[in-house]
């Protein structure tokens, strides 16, 4: 998946595991940009009494990067606060919730959401505090319990966008999950069920199957003026301007040090990041196992120790293995992977694709890159994103209905090679690689914060 | 105390910024640090909404590290960490 338990320490902390990072123009209000990141994975529906959450103990946190040094100069930050209106009673409601402050919902959250701009994080006073807040006690939705709990499901979640000061909107809650993959048969030794007649270990050849489509996630995302994130306060509209360009990333921190003594959990010292996520599958499919601890508690900045899995990808190495005799030009290619290097820790540089860029300069840092200058697809766009000609798709940010898996298989599998280096060939079975889903209409919708309704736990699963 | 870190924790209020900190400890450090003889306790409260932290950061390089708030420092006194380690009942204190 794309970063669901893809780091051996944050698949034990859900509530704190960045599990995707989605940055795009947005659709229906281009003058703005949509931020979305995407906590506790594999949510269950029916999950209760207690129905999932963020943490009170987290500080989640979006970053921008408008100037190309792999630093962010703006970081939107946000903090939650559970609270109890009866504790006397077991349940997460004790009648229909009909209202974001319905005396029958017992366990709700409110949030902050405050910017820091410069230095990242501020704080180094050790004061606490050096940014400005945005919007405080701001309600998120329940979770979607069942059709007796939570009747008008998506007339209330509705209420849960908050408006804020300079145009910016924020919504944090409980959403449908919109990534898709077959993750079944992916961790099966990198299968691909239409394709298992030509693996290694050959079986009768199946259908992909998306086990995400019943299940949830907990969504902060944030949609924001474009002038507000740019470096010169512009929105631009030349593609090929270094302005235009913005890195962005999640992530996640908890305080250094934790005190349980019987009475309590208290916290103390600085806030040391646990998660973090610019590109999807970054982690998960290029970091070895031995090093995705130390990714996740790194910056972006200090990526250069990871370049060398970005040259030489694992994956790379393994399709041929994995499936004999299919991908012979990817077995006797040796060199760096440039065009990974480029799409994944620098951004793609003018003259590659003829009118696109997204280069944010030589510094290689895994963020996703943003051009603002190119206006959002709003007919027929094309889920592969730039290899499938639509450049308002991924590697420019990554949208939600984006088909991540099929466009990193293909570029792995050496899709993108040719745009650094003519003289390779792509094999022919780059054309088979791909996810093989198409996600239903509901795992999304048109406006703020587009990603679909949450199954209810009644309903979910059906049978 | 040789302070390690950057910031001028120290600086600002001279020995009593760290007596302060290291009074407010856990009862550990308290007793290492006042007592050469230090005793067990009992606390009888639950520990602070934002509580004091001292810890051995690297016993044999004498780095003591303290957090408050969301500060962290780390110091450099070998007697402070002997002290620690006493009471916390090691034997490989040097």
């Amino acid at each position: 998946m794309s970063s669901h338990r893809e780091a051996p320490a944050i698949s034990q902390d859900p509530v704190a595991d960045n599990a995707d990072t989605y940055a795009f123009v947005s659709p229906d209000d281009p003058s703005t940009v949509t931020i979305i990141t995407n906590y506790v994975p594999l949510e269950g529906p029916p999950g209760g009494p207690n129905f999932f959450e963020f943490g009170d103990d987290v500080l989640y946190s979006i970053y921008v990067d408008n100037d190309g040094d792999a630093l962010p100069e703006i970081e939107f930050r946000f903090r939650f606060k559970t609270t109890l209106q009866n504790p006397e009673t077991f349940l997460y409601n004790t009648g229909p919730i009909g209202s974001l402050t319905d005396p029958n919902w017992n366990k709700r959250q409110l949030y902050s959401v405050s910017v820091v701009r410069g230095n990242r994080g501020g704080d180094e006073d050790g004061d606490g505090w050096n940014g400005k807040i945005l919007g405080a006690n701001l309600a998120c939705p329940p979770c979607n319990i069942g059709p007796r709990s939570t009747p008008n499901y998506d007339a209330l979640a509705a209420t849960a966008v908050h408006s804020l000061p300079g145009g910016i909107s924020v919504f944090a809650g409980q959403r449908n999950d919109g990534f898709f993959v077959d993750l079944g048969a992916i961790f099966d030794l990198g299968d691909i069920r239409e394709l298992n007649m030509a693996h290694l270990i050959p079986m009768a050849t199946g259908t992909s199957v998306d086990p995400l489509k019943t299940l949830n996630i907990h969504t902060i995302a944030i949609k924001v003026p474009i002038g507000m994130l740019t470096r010169d306060g512009s929105s631009p509209s030349n593609v090929l301007s270094p302005t235009s360009v913005l890195g962005i990333w999640g992530g996640a921190s908890r305080r250094k040090v934790q005190v349980r003594d019987g009475h309590g959990v208290r916290q103390s010292g600085p806030w040391v990041q646990v998660s973090r996520l610019g590109n999807p599958l970054f982690n998960e499919v290029i970091v070895p196992v031995g090093d995705k601890d130390r990714w996740n508690a790194v910056d972006p900045i200090d990526d250069v120790g990871f370049e060398k899995y970005v040259n030489q990808p694992e994956l790379a190495r393994l399709l041929p293995v994995l499936y004999p005799g299919a991908f012979p030009n990817l077995a006797a290619y040796t060199k760096n992977r440039a065009d990974l290097h480029a799409i994944l820790l620098t951004g793609i540089p003018q003259g590659v694709v003829p009118g696109f860029q997204n280069f944010t300069g030589p510094k290689p840092a895994d963020m996703l890159r943003l051009n603002v200058a190119i206006p959002p697809t709003t007919s027929n766009p094309n889920a592969l994103g730039l290899v499938g000609g639509d450049a308002a798709g991924f590697p420019n940010g990554r949208r939600v209905f984006d088909d991540i898996v099929s466009i990193e298989l293909k570029a792995i599998a050496g899709a993108t090679i040719p745009l650094v280096d003519p003289s390779f060939t792509p094999d022919g079975a780059v054309g088979l690689v791909s996810s093989y889903l198409t996600p239903g209409a509901d795992r999304y919708q048109s406006s703020f914060p587009y990603l679909g309704t949450p199954h209810d736990g009644y309903d979910t699963p059906s049978s | 105390m040789e302070r390690l870190s950057r910031r001028s924790f120290m600086k600002i209020a001279g020995g009593a910024a760290g007596a302060a900190a290291l009074a407010a400890a856990p009862p550990i450090a308290r007793a290492a640090v006042g007592e050469e003889g230090a005793q067990p306790t009992n606390p009888t409260t639950g520990v602070p909404e934002e509580p004091v932290v001292a810890y051995v950061r690297d016993a044999s390089r004498g780095e003591v590290t303290v957090t408050s708030g969301t500060a962290e420092h780390t110091y450099r006194d070998r007697a402070l960490v002997q002290r620690l380690m006493r009471a916390a009942g090691r034997k490989d204190v040097r």
